[in-house]
C-alpha cells in the first residue's frame, strides 16, 4: 500500500486539517474494509474507522516514521477493531445480536466463509498481505510480529485458506 | 528440499521476496517433480486471483463524519506544533529543502523563479477547463523551441517503489543549454540506501558541439554497479546515437502529436499560470531521458498516465507526475516486477522544477571532462566548397527550410566496410534554430539495396508537393522524423524535429523528383518465402480471398496506413498490412495485420494464451506478443502491436471490413 506524500503528512502533523482530510480521503476505504473483515458488521466497521482516524489525528505527532504511515494506521485500526469486538461481546451477553448490513455479493461469501474458518493467526497475515497488498515488513509492523513469523504464518495461511475453499491443492497437506 | 521449505519459498516469492539463485533453482527443481507443491503453487495463485479481484463490498464515504469529529477534537484540543529535529528522518538531504517549499525563495540569477504554493495544482483538484486546444499546445511548444537560445534549470525528482527496501528515492537534476548544440544534464542521487553496496544513480551527460560525454553506473540490479564513461569525438550534428535530450527543456517530441494529448485545463503551479496536459507514459518517454542514461530505476507501464504542467507563457515543463494506469492488465504486469499494489490516484514518479532561467550558462559549464579513451564518429566539418571538392558533387539544398539557419556542413565517415577507401561520398547539411534542427544527407553513389538514410522499407509512401514520392517514418527514440528520397542520379534523406507537415514542405522544395522503390528493393527472398512490398490495391487484387482492412477511424489515435506486402510461400499468398504513427513512436511500434487462407489457427507461438471472442468466433489472445488471432470464413487473421492492449486490438478487429479499391 502506497504511503502518502511526505509533504502532506508533514502538514497534517503540524495540524493542517486540509492535509489530514487528504489522508482520510486516501485511506478511509482501506481502513473501513480492514475493519469490516474483523468485525463482519458494516456499522461497527464505520465506528472503528472513525475512531481509528480520530486516534491517528491525536497521535500523529508521535508518529516518528520508523514504520510506514499505512502500517501505523492499520495498527491503530486493528487495535480499535479489537476494542470494538471486545465491547460488542460484553454487550451481546445482554442484547440480541445487532442487525448487520445488506448481504454481501455472492462472490465474496466464499472467501469470507473461508476467512472465518481459519484461525486468527492465519487470517490476519492473509488479509494484510493478500487482500491489502502489504509487504512482509509492513504486516509485521501492524501485527507486532517478527518478519520470519509472518513469512511462516503466511504460507500456512495459504494452505489453510485453500483447504477451506477447496481450491486445487495437495490433499495430503503439509 | 522438503515440501515445507519449498512451499514457504513459493509463498515468499509470490509476495515479492527475492530468493537467492540457489534457492530459486532448488524450488524450481522440487516443483518440477512434486505434484503436491506444484498444486500448492497453482492453488496459491488461484487464491490470489480470488482475493484481489473479488467483488469489493460497497465502502461507505466516511470523510465527512470523520472530519467533523476531527474538527471537534482540534477545537477542543488544538494540536501542539512540533519542531522537526534535524536528522530525525532518514529521508536524505533533499527532503528538508522540499518541506520548506512554502517559503519564498530568492535568487538573483534566476529569471523565471519558480517557488510557492503547490496547492492549486493537486491533480485531484480538477482545474477549470480551458478553451485551449491540444493543437495550440503542440504549436506553442514548437514555436517556443525555435526561439530558445539558452536555458538552465534545477529540478527535484522523486521516485516511489524503487525496491522493497527503498520505497522512495530523492534525486536532483540540473539542465543547461545553449543553442544549437551545447547541453548538459546532471542527475544526483540523494537517497540514503539501507545498505552500503548500492551504487547511487549519479549521471552526467555533456554535449559540446562535436564532442559528447556521458557517465553513470551501468544498469544492474541492486548491488555495486560499475561506472561507464563514454566520450565521442567528431560527432555527427544532432546525432541520434549521442543525443541531447532537450525535451527536458521544451517537450517538442513529447507533444508533437496533438491527437495524443489531452488538455486538462489551467491552474497555478509553483506560483505561475500553467496548463495541464495528460498523455500516456509510452508517449512521454522523451521527458525521462535519464531512465536510459544509466543507473537503476523502477519500471513503468506503457499506459501509466503522465500529467504534465507547462508554464503558460514559456511552455517550459513545471512539473510532471506519473500515475499508475488502473486495471487488471497493469496489476498483472506489476506482479511480474514484484511491485506493491499501486493506487492509480497516487504518484509513482514526480519531477518538479525548482528554478529556471533563460540566462546563458557559462561556456565552462559544457567542458568535456578529460578521459583517456574516446571513440570517433569521424564526421568532418567543412565548407560547402570543400565538401564539393571531396565528394565530387555539389549537394542540393531545399528552397524552404522553415526559417532555420544553416548550421554546419559535414562529411560523415564512410561505412566501416569501406574504411580503406578514404574518399567520402556523402554530404550532410544541417540547419538549426533554437532547439529545432534539420539534417539533409545526400549521396550520388548509393549502392545499397534499400532506402538511403535511417528509413526502413516499410516506411509510409508519401506524395510530395512537387509531384515526387518519398518514404516517411515518424520520430522514434533513436531518430527524428525522417524521410528518404530515391531520385534519378541521387539519393537523399531528411531528418528533423520539425513536424511532419513541415518536413514534407521542406522535402517538396528540393529540386529533385522522388521515384517509387525499384523492384530490386521491393522484392526480398528469404526461407519464409518471397516478400514483395506492394500497394494495398495491387496486393488485395492478388489474393484469392477478399482482404479485410480496419476502418481508419478505428485505428488508435495518431495511427495511419503505412505499407502493405505480399508474402508468397509455396502455393499460399498472404497479406501483411502495416499501420504506423504519423508523428512520433516511442515504443508502441507499428500495428501489423496478417491475412492468409487457413482452416484453423496455427500452433500457438507462446505458452501463455487465452481464448477470446472476436467477430463472433473464438480467437486466441497471446499477451506476451500482444497478438490477437482468429479464423473467419477460411482465412486466418492476426493483429499485433508492441504495446496495444487486448481492448484496442479487439476494437480494431471489429472494425475490419472488405477492402474496396479507390
Amino acid at each position: 500500500m502506497q504511503d502518502p506524500d511526505p509533504r502532506t503528512l508533514g502538514r497534517a502533523r503540524e495540524g493542517d486539517l486540509g492535509a489530514f482530510e487528504d489522508l482520510v480521503r486516501m485511506y478511509q476505504a482501506d481502513v473501513w474494509r480492514f475493519a469490516y473483515h474483523f468485525t463482519r458488521d458494516r456499522s461497527l466497521a464505520e465506528d472503528v474507522t472513525q475512531e481509528a482516524f480520530l486516534r491517528a489525528f491525536r497521535f500523529l505527532r508521535s508518529f516518528r516514521g520508523d514504520s510506514k504511515f499505512t502500517s501505523w494506521l492499520f495498527r491503530i485500526a486493528r487495535n480499535c477493531a479489537m476494542d470494538a469486538i471486545r465491547a460488542r461481546k460484553s454487550h451481546l451477553a445482554k442484547e440480541p445480536p445487532p442487525t448487520v448490513g445488506p448481504p454481501d455479493p455472492e462472490a465474496r461469501v466464499e472467501l469470507h466463509a473461508a476467512l472465518e474458518a481459519v484461525s486468527d493467526e492465519h487470517r490476519e497475515p492473509f488479509l494484510l498481505i493478500e487482500v491489502f497488498g502489504l509487504s512482509y515488513q509492513e504486516a509485521a509492523d501492524v501485527l507486532h510480529l517478527r518478519v520470519g513469523t509472518v513469512k511462516s504464518r503466511m504460507h500456512r495461511a495459504r494452505h489453510a485458506m485453500m483447504s477451506a475453499l477447496a481450491v486445487e491443492e495437495d490433499a495430503g497437506g503439509l | 528440499m522438503d515440501c515445507e521449505r519449498a512451499r514457504r519459498a513459493i509463498s515468499e516469492r509470490m509476495d515479492g521476496e527475492r530468493l537467492s539463485h540457489r534457492l530459486a533453482a532448488a524450488v524450481e527443481g522440487h516443483v518440477a517433480t512434486c505434484a503436491g507443491c506444484a498444486a500448492f503453487q497453482r492453488g496459491a495463485w488461484t487464491l490470489r486471483e480470488a482475493a484481489r479481484f473479488e467483488v469489493a463490498p460497497a465502502v461507505p464515504d466516511l470523510v465527512e463524519p470523520i472530519m467533523a469529529a476531527v474538527a471537534r477534537e482540534a477545537r477542543e484540543r488544538p494540536p501542539v506544533r512540533l519542531r522537526l529535529l534535524p536528522g530525525r528522518r532518514s529521508a536524505g538531504p533533499f527532503l528538508p529543502r522540499l518541506s520548506r517549499r512554502l517559503a519564498p525563495v530568492a535568487a538573483a540569477l534566476v529569471v523565471g523563479l519558480v517557488a510557492g504554493s503547490l496547492a492549486a495544482g493537486g491533480p485531484w483538484r480538477g482545474p477549470e477547463r480551458l478553451p485551449i486546444a491540444a493543437a495550440d499546445v503542440t504549436e506553442g511548444v514548437a514555436r517556443a523551441a525555435s526561439q530558445l537560445t539558452a536555458y538552465q534549470a534545477r529540478f527535484s525528482v522523486t521516485e516511489h517503489h524503487f525496491g522493497p527496501d527503498v520505497p522512495v528515492r530523492e534525486l536532483s537534476m540540473n539542465v543547461w543549454f545553449r543553442a544549437p548544440e551545447r547541453f548538459r544534464l546532471d542527475v544526483v542521487d540523494h537517497t540514503q540506501y539501507p545498505t552500503e553496496d548500492v551504487t547511487p544513480t549519479d549521471l552526467q551527460l555533456v554535449a559540446n558541439g562535436s564532442s559528447w560525454y556521458s557517465v553513470g553506473p551501468s544498469a544492474c540490479p541492486i548491488g555495486v554497479c560499475p561506472r561507464t564513461e563514454t566520450v565521442v569525438e567528431n560527432r555527427v550534428p544532432f546525432s541520434a546515437s549521442t543525443p541531447t535530450p532537450t525535451d527536458l527543456i521544451l517537450p517538442v517530441a513529447t507533444l508533437a502529436d496533438a491527437d495524443q494529448l489531452e488538455v486538462l485545463g489551467e491552474g497555478t503551479v509553483l506560483g505561475r499560470p500553467a496548463i495541464e496536459v495528460r498523455l500516456p507514459f509510452e508517449r512521454a518517454k522523451p521527458l525521462f531521458p535519464f531512465l536510459s542514461l544509466g543507473g537503476s530505476w523502477r519500471p513503468f507501464f506503457a499506459g501509466d498516465r503522465v500529467d504534465l504542467w507547462l508554464d503558460a507563457r514559456s511552455w517550459f515543463p513545471l512539473r510532471y507526475t506519473v500515475y499508475p494506469a488502473p486495471g487488471r492488465e497493469r496489476d498483472q504486469w506489476a506482479l511480474r516486477f514484484g511491485l506493491p499494489d499501486e493506487s492509480s490516484r497516487l504518484p509513482i514518479f514526480e519531477v518538479t522544477t525548482l528554478s529556471m532561467s533563460e540566462q546563458p550558462p557559462a561556456s565552462s559549464t559544457f567542458r568535456i571532462p578529460e578521459t583517456k579513451r574516446a571513440s570517433d564518429q569521424g564526421a568532418a566539418a567543412v565548407s560547402l566548397s570543400d565538401a564539393s571538392k571531396e565528394t565530387g558533387f555539389r549537394p542540393i539544398a531545399p528552397a524552404e527550410v522553415e526559417g532555420l539557419d544553416l548550421y554546419q556542413v559535414v562529411l560523415p565517415a564512410p561505412p566501416v566496410e569501406e574504411a580503406e577507401e578514404t574518399k567520402r561520398e556523402e554530404t550532410l547539411i544541417t540547419y538549426s534554430k533554437g532547439l529545432t534542427w534539420l539534417k539533409l544527407g545526400e549521396t550520388r553513389r548509393w549502392k545499397g539495396n534499400t532506402l538511403f538514410g535511417p528509413v526502413g522499407l516499410r516506411a509510409q509512401e508519401v506524395a510530395l508537393p512537387n509531384g515526387g514520392v518519398a518514404y516517411y517514418e515518424p520520430a522514434t527514440p533513436d531518430h527524428g522524423r525522417r524521410l528518404s528520397i530515391h531520385a534519378a542520379g541521387t539519393d537523399l534523406y531528411l531528418e528533423t524535429n520539425l513536424s511532419r507537415a513541415e518536413l514534407l514542405r521542406v522535402a517538396g522544395s528540393l529540386p529533385v523528383t522522388g521515384m517509387t522503390l525499384p523492384k530490386a528493393w521491393r522484392v526480398r527472398t528469404s526461407p519464409g518465402g518471397v516478400t514483395e512490398r506492394a500497394s494495398l490495391e495491387r496486393a488485395a487484387a492478388e489474393l484469392a480471398f477478399a482482404a479485410l482492412v480496419p476502418a481508419l477511424e478505428a485505428l488508435p489515435s495518431g495511427y495511419t496506413h503505412a505499407s502493405a506486402e505480399l508474402v508468397r510461400f509455396k502455393k499460399t499468398i498472404a497479406l501483411n498490412v502495416y499501420f504506423q504513427q504519423e508523428e512520433a513512436d516511442f515504443g508502441a511500434g507499428p500495428i501489423r495485420l496478417h491475412e492468409e487462407e487457413a482452416k484453423k489457427l496455427p500452433p500457438a507461438s507462446s505458452a501463455i494464451q487465452s481464448e477470446v471472442e472476436v467477430r463472433g468466433v473464438v480467437g486466441r489472445w497471446i499477451p506476451d506478443r500482444n497478438q490477437l488471432e482468429w479464423v473467419e470464413d477460411g482465412v486466418y487473421y492476426s493483429l499485433d502491436a508492441a504495446e496495444l492492449d487486448l481492448a484496442d486490438l479487439l476494437a480494431l478487429a471489429e472494425s475490419l471490413q472488405v477492402y474496396a479499391a479507390p
